[in-house]
């Protein structure tokens, strides 16, 4: 028998486009295979080339990706594919193992985009609240302008502690203001020698969020975070991911703190 | 009591010089490139017959002052040994320079050392020497290894500047682009990128080879054949020095050789008998005749490779000092 | 089984097996070279003994043969993608022992790690590899520190000497082939010292990844990736789509070699990049050579061909980079203690 080609995507519908903001949409695609948040797919668009994308959200025979327009593939996608279809690889990744964070008491912290890949987290203990000891979802966006998953929000609120704040607040907004590090501080974690701590975002964002949970007691080995690189691959061939001696696309890009402390581009 | 015939003295290739009773030796070395077993030889005439010194000239001979005119027949016989080895043509052996018009060809370092030549400026430049000396009409002939002409060949009569053509083999090509980069910084931005893949604009090319030498995987190489721009009448001096002007663009070693022996024909049939010391410059003869006089002369005869490209009318530009 | 024949009969043998194989040995481009008058050696087809290099070591390695420097993946309309056809014919591969270590290094990659990749297997799957000997080392060759001067995983070696050549077939078609030639026994020629050696680290501490032993190397390199490309362990690729300009709906993904070395390798869409000091990129390339590879396959990944070497404009000298290397990390080990 001759192995399926890995680098041929396959055509998935567009079932629904939810606006974000100007330059990011979910695309909610159909999809029934196994597939956990944190994985991701390439996107996959002819004469343009691949994008790989986090899942942002897992539904019944589909899932959510959630693209930033910020190159040429994703450009592309959102000036001529939206209400058709796209073409997709994967999942690829580890993805979040659920299982690692129930019973405990979990601080969840992202910054803008980086909510993408843990957001099926937080859809996950929003609606099984009782799965753990206690939900604290800490996010940032750039202004009121560039938030996400608005409608999630609404949800997420009845169920969950959430703290969302924006680096620069306009005229209309009257929410928090500030780096999300500004409340880490005020956080209540009670049991912090098992409290779980999810911290995904852009490099800066992630790299002084983790220090602040140390310093707020948090054991590294109940820290996660979730890396993003340069792939064109996805399966442990391109090279282009690999930090050390650890592929992103095969080893991550979920990497338990003890682990991720040593990946050293 | 010294009674000289200065025209002889000066057609052997001694200098007349400000210093009474005294001359120079120009000593030929066609493409700057001699073995070092020769320097002795210039040296023991500097020291039994000259001043001790030698002069480096622009033109990569050497000049050996303070010769005394009595002494020129016993120096003759000490340049003997290196006009035969660098294999000057000569009338009489024994005699020295049998004339001095047609001066040294010079070249760059060329090819045998310089990465960036694109063909071997030394062989070139004495394989003209070959076909055009002695002849003693007045012609400045230079060899440089790219465009970027260190032998200053567009400061002379008829400039050789190497050239190659580009050869791409695509599917060694990743597209890295480090050929487009050295093509923008150091040559004429003649590369883009078009489905990851290299286009030459064969307009603008000048055959440098920054893209050979800057392709990582041998994507690009040289052509089999080295080309050359011929770039003609440049001059130095005091009415109208000019840089010269492309003539043939992408031009075979056969047709530049042909060209300049032709030229010698159109200076005879055009020269002013009535110039000072017979001597004047082609460029002045060109100015003269027009240019599409000189060029049914050069070209007489001459083959052209299909690639060649025939520039003309060619205009001379620089700085006019008498007033014309 | 070992023989003795002629080049004509291996020559009559290759002619047979051309109907099915593409032969391929480094063999030499005349001016072919980055400057004039240079000539390449490199891997081209062949159909005569007589047109293979023997003499000198390759500037590039047989990985292109494996690994094409430029490869179509598949071709694609608007809504349909089809791969791209296999050569019809299968390879030959002529190559030295530290090569064929080099090549354990593809297959690791490229059938191993994160799955079968379907364009190396169906190219390697109907690969045979042909052993050159190595009476001396060449200049930079580092083999022996490396443990790759010799190779049993080869099909066939062959020896030429003028009219003679000797061969030992691990290949039923070969033995089958030569049945009638002289039996002998044939023992490849392999070097046991190389004038470079090196002396790799056993760890490196992470400490010296922002050491200033680097930034020399930041100073020297001018990020021209020569010595990914010539290296046969180096395996990176980048992706590439292109449409054809007389059909804009149509068009290919391919996949061209990358280099760690060369701008853009890790830069993401929105314009983040991971490495953009050349001397850290250095630093990535060497550990991943003789360290990080070592920790997640078991052996080193540089194979000592010294090609690297051969070819750095800059004469930046890898071998040498490891031994520095080594001092350091023994230094910094002593003031640690």
């Amino acid at each position: 028998m001759t192995e399926l080609n890995p680098y041929i995507p396959f055509l998935s519908k567009i079932t629904e486009v939810i606006k974000h903001t100007e330059i990011e949409f979910t695309f909610r695609m159909t999809y029934s295979g196994d597939v956990k948040p944190g994985q991701f797919f390439e996107v996959s668009l002819p004469k343009f080339g691949e994008a790989p994308i986090s899942v942002s959200g897992i539904g019944d025979g589909t899932v959510d990706l959630t693209i930033r327009k910020v190159g040429k593939v994703t450009d592309e996608i959102f000036e001529n594919y939206v209400g058709d279809t796209l073409f997709l690889r994967g999942p690829y990744g580890n993805g979040f193992d659920i299982a690692n964070y129930k019973g405990k008491e979990i601080l969840l912290v992202a910054g803008g985009t980086g909510l993408s890949p843990v957001k099926g987290i937080v859809d996950y203990f929003s609606a099984h609240p009782e799965d753990c000891k206690g939900f604290t979802l800490l996010v940032g966006f750039k202004s009121p302008k560039d938030m996400l998953f608005k409608k999630d929000f609404e949800i997420w609120k009845k169920n969950i502690n959430v703290i969302m704040t924006v680096d620069y607040p306009d005229e209309h907004y009257d929410g928090n203001c500030g780096l999300v590090t500004q409340y880490i501080p005020e956080l209540m974690i009670k049991g912090l020698t098992d409290a779980v701590g999810i911290v995904v975002g852009p490099p800066i964002m992630m790299k002084c969020t983790i220090n602040d949970l140390l310093a707020k007691g948090f054991k590294e080995e109940n820290l996660w975070i979730s890396q993003e690189r340069k792939m064109c691959c996805g399966i442990g061939k391109c090279g282009h991911c690999k930090i050390d001696d650890t592929y992103i696309c095969l080893d991550g890009p979920v990497f338990n703190y003890t682990k991720g402390k040593f990946l050293k581009d | 009591m010294l009674d000289l015939n200065t025209k002889k003295i000066k057609k052997n290739a001694y200098r007349v010089t400000k210093v009474r009773g005294e001359t120079a030796s120009r000593v030929r070395v066609p493409g700057g490139l001699l073995t070092a077993e020769l320097l002795p030889l210039i040296q023991n005439i500097a020291e039994t017959f000259g001043n001790g010194r030698i002069h480096l000239t622009t033109r990569q001979g050497f000049e050996i002052p303070g010769i005394k005119y009595t002494d020129m027949d016993a120096v003759n016989a000490l340049l003997q040994p290196i006009i035969d080895k660098l294999e000057i043509n000569q009338e009489i052996p024994g005699k020295g320079y049998t004339s001095a018009g047609t001066r040294n060809i010079s070249a760059c370092i060329g090819s045998n050392t310089c990465p960036f030549a694109t063909y071997n400026t030394t062989n070139f430049a004495q394989k003209m020497e070959k076909e055009i000396f002695p002849n003693d009409l007045h012609f400045k002939v230079a060899f440089t290894g790219c465009a970027n002409d260190c032998i200053k060949t567009r400061m002379h009569d008829f400039g050789i500047i190497g050239m190659t053509e580009p050869q791409y083999e695509k599917e060694r090509c990743m597209g890295c682009q480090a050929c487009v980069k050295a093509c923008k910084k150091k040559s004429v931005d003649a590369l883009s990128v078009e489905n990851y893949r290299i286009v030459r604009n064969t307009e603008k090319c000048v055959g440098c080879g920054e893209c050979v030498i800057n392709c990582p995987t041998r994507a690009w190489t040289r052509s089999p054949v080295t080309y050359y721009r011929l770039v003609i009448m440049g001059r130095t001096g005091k009415r109208n020095p000019r840089l010269a002007e492309d003539f043939l663009v992408w031009a075979t070693e056969d047709a530049i050789i042909k060209i300049i022996k032709n030229t010698y024909g159109f200076v005879n049939n055009y020269i002013d008998r009535e110039a000072p010391g017979g001597k004047e410059h082609i460029g002045y003869i060109i100015d003269r005749t027009g240019f599409e006089e000189y060029k049914k002369w050069a070209m007489e005869g001459v083959e052209l490779d299909p690639r060649t490209i025939v520039k003309g009318p060619v205009y001379w530009s620089g700085i006019h000092y008498d007033g014309k | 089984m070992g023989y003795q024949t002629t080049a004509e009969k291996i020559n009559a043998i290759f002619s047979d097996l051309s109907k099915d194989y593409l032969i391929y040995a480094p063999k030499r481009f005349v001016g072919d070279g980055t400057f004039t008058y240079i000539d390449t050696i490199r891997y081209g087809e062949i159909t005569d003994l007589a047109e293979i290099e023997f003499a000198e070591k390759s500037n590039y390695s047989f990985k292109e043969v494996l690994l094409p420097i430029s490869e179509t993946l598949f071709y694609f309309t608007e809504n349909e993608m089809k791969e791209a056809d296999a050569p019809k014919k299968g390879a030959i591969v002529f190559l030295r022992s530290c090569d064929l270590h080099g090549l354990k290094r593809m297959d690791t990659i490229y059938l191993e790690n994160g799955g079968v990749d379907t364009y190396y297997k169906r190219l390697r799957d109907h690969t045979k590899f042909i052993l050159m000997g190595c009476e001396n080392s060449f200049e930079n060759c580092f083999c022996v520190s490396m443990g790759t001067q010799t190779s049993e995983d080869y099909d066939a070696y062959l020896k030429v000497d003028g009219d003679n050549v000797l061969v030992d077939s691990r290949w039923d078609y070969l033995d089958a082939a030569l049945a009638g030639a002289t039996q002998a026994p044939v023992i490849a020629d392999s070097v046991t010292a190389n004038d470079t050696v090196v002396t790799i680290p056993e760890t490196v501490p992470q400490t010296l990844f922002d050491d200033p032993f680097w930034e020399e190397y930041g100073n020297r390199c001018i990020a021209c990736g020569r010595c990914n490309f010539v290296c046969p362990t180096c395996t990176c690729f980048t992706m590439q789509d292109i449409f054809y300009t007389d059909n804009g709906k149509a068009g290919e993904r391919r996949r061209v070699w990358a280099s760690c070395h060369v701008d853009g390798y890790t830069d993401m869409a929105g314009g983040h990049a991971f490495r953009n000091d050349k001397g850290q990129r250095m630093r990535f390339k060497v550990l991943h050579k003789v360290n990080d590879y070592k920790r997640r396959f078991g052996t080193h990944m540089c194979i000592g061909c010294g090609r690297c070497d051969d070819v750095c404009p800059e004469y930046i000298s890898f071998a040498n980079c490891i031994n520095r290397l080594n001092t350091l990390v023994n230094d910094t080990v002593k003031e640690e203690n």
